[in-house]
């Protein structure tokens, strides 16, 4: 039988909750070692999209994430994200502490309070089915965007660029790249009615 | 229940780590009340997680892994996640300037009918801090000439284009003219994030200059 992408998707997802499960209750080196094999060159290729060629920031972002992943692994709440949501959140943060250290962003404002104050709170049972199917149509529906909005989104997301400095690198004006990303995110069905 | 949102690309840039950190305090300050704003923030961090999944992964030096292995006994498992502050109606993102209420901060007065509290300065300028105004405060006519956030906190006012209550979000710039009046029953507070320093503009401030442009250097 042929595997459809979002089975093998899924299949995926559940071997690495079961890898978080064995670090978090049996603190097992193996199973980290597989979870580091498949972050590590995640976590390297999200630094070398926002500075490219500075491979020592990748390494180091690489090994912060993953230490992380280690020391905080029993506050990985499975039935809220997908583990790559969960380490994706990480380098996000651990890029603008980057960023922070380095100058570029406030130092006096402490960056994990604002998002683990909002991402932390739990969904009733109504919300996590419904979290489920969004999660599926975003990982099919980002594959059919034409590729001009994806392209924009891969530079907010991957290169952390603003919608600002996307349509300067783009030549576009802001607007065309505003409406862009809200293109995607209608097509994708993304955002509750207001 | 809010009525004024963070728009979509507010949200997106949010999600991505791409706001200076005084708008990103802004945002999830008001995102912590908000249903729908976290349920539209959950998703978008769905297509995050896509995106990250699809990197091409890069080649690792060999060095990589024995030096994060290295590093695994030496550290300690963290304690677990701090309890949260239950009784507090100060949103978490601010109760590490704020822990316990609005009255011990250090307030500044502006005029008779408004105080400030300086919270943070960026690296770009921008600048957050608490306003407080009166029941029944008036602040004459005013513009902007940069970008101001604001997000109330208490209380309630109005100006020309509608009534704001707890918990709505706002985003005022040049374009915009406008008298904010603040409702008679009580004071208002408010989150503000300011773009421009050295000639400030908020959104209640700009009338002040000169005297706020005293004390700016001083934080």
């Amino acid at each position: 039988m042929v595997k459809t992408n979002s089975s093998l998707n899924k299949e995926r997802n559940i071997r690495l909750k079961g890898l978080m499960a064995s670090v978090s209750e049996q603190r097992d080196k193996q199973a980290f070692g597989e979870l580091f094999n498949h972050f590590a060159p995640l976590l390297r290729s999200y630094s070398l999209a926002r500075e490219p060629g500075s491979t020592l920031l990748a390494d180091e972002l690489a090994q912060e994430v993953l230490i992380k992943v280690w020391n905080k692994a029993h506050t990985y709440k499975p039935e809220l994200a997908a583990v790559s949501t969960w380490v994706f959140t990480l380098a996000r943060n651990s890029r603008i502490d980057h960023l922070r250290r380095s100058g570029r962003f406030s130092t006096d404002i402490d960056p994990t309070a604002l998002f683990e104050s909002i991402e932390d709170d739990g969904p009733d049972p109504f919300q996590m089915a419904q979290r489920q199917r969004v999660e599926e149509r975003v990982h099919n529906g980002l594959k059919q965007l034409p590729i001009e909005q994806s392209q924009i989104l891969a530079k907010v997301y991957l290169e952390g660029k603003s919608h600002q400095e996307a349509a300067n690198e783009l030549e576009l004006p802001l607007g065309t790249v505003k409406s862009r990303v809200r293109l995607a995110l209608q097509k994708l069905e993304l955002f509750l009615k207001r | 229940m809010a009525n004024y949102h963070p728009t979509p690309e507010m949200l997106t840039d949010f999600s991505a780590g791409n706001l200076q950190l005084g708008h990103a305090l802004c945002v999830s300050a008001h995102v912590e009340h908000c249903d729908e704003c976290k349920t539209n923030l959950q998703r978008l961090n769905s297509i995050a997680t896509n995106l990250f999944d699809g990197l091409e992964p890069a080649s690792l030096p060999d060095t990589l892994k024995n030096a994060v292995f290295s590093k695994l006994d030496d550290e300690h498992i963290e304690e677990p996640v701090r309890e949260k502050t239950v009784s507090s109606h100060i949103p978490r993102a601010l109760q590490q300037f704020i822990s316990e209420s609005y009255e011990t901060l250090s307030w500044k007065k502006v005029s008779s009918m408004i105080q400030q509290a300086h919270l943070s300065t960026d690296v770009s300028g921008s600048k957050v801090s608490l306003m407080r105004i009166q029941a029944g405060g008036k602040v004459p006519m005013h513009t902007h000439s940069g970008e101001e956030y604001t997000l109330l906190l208490e209380g309630s006012f109005s100006d020309e284009s509608g009534l704001y209550n707890v918990g709505d979000f706002l985003v005022r710039d040049e374009r915009h003219k406008h008298r904010p009046v603040v409702t008679k029953d009580r004071e208002c507070i408010c989150l503000t994030v300011t773009d421009a320093p050295v000639t400030l503009t908020g959104f209640f401030t700009r009338w002040f200059n000169p005297l706020l442009r005293r004390g700016h250097f001083s934080h």
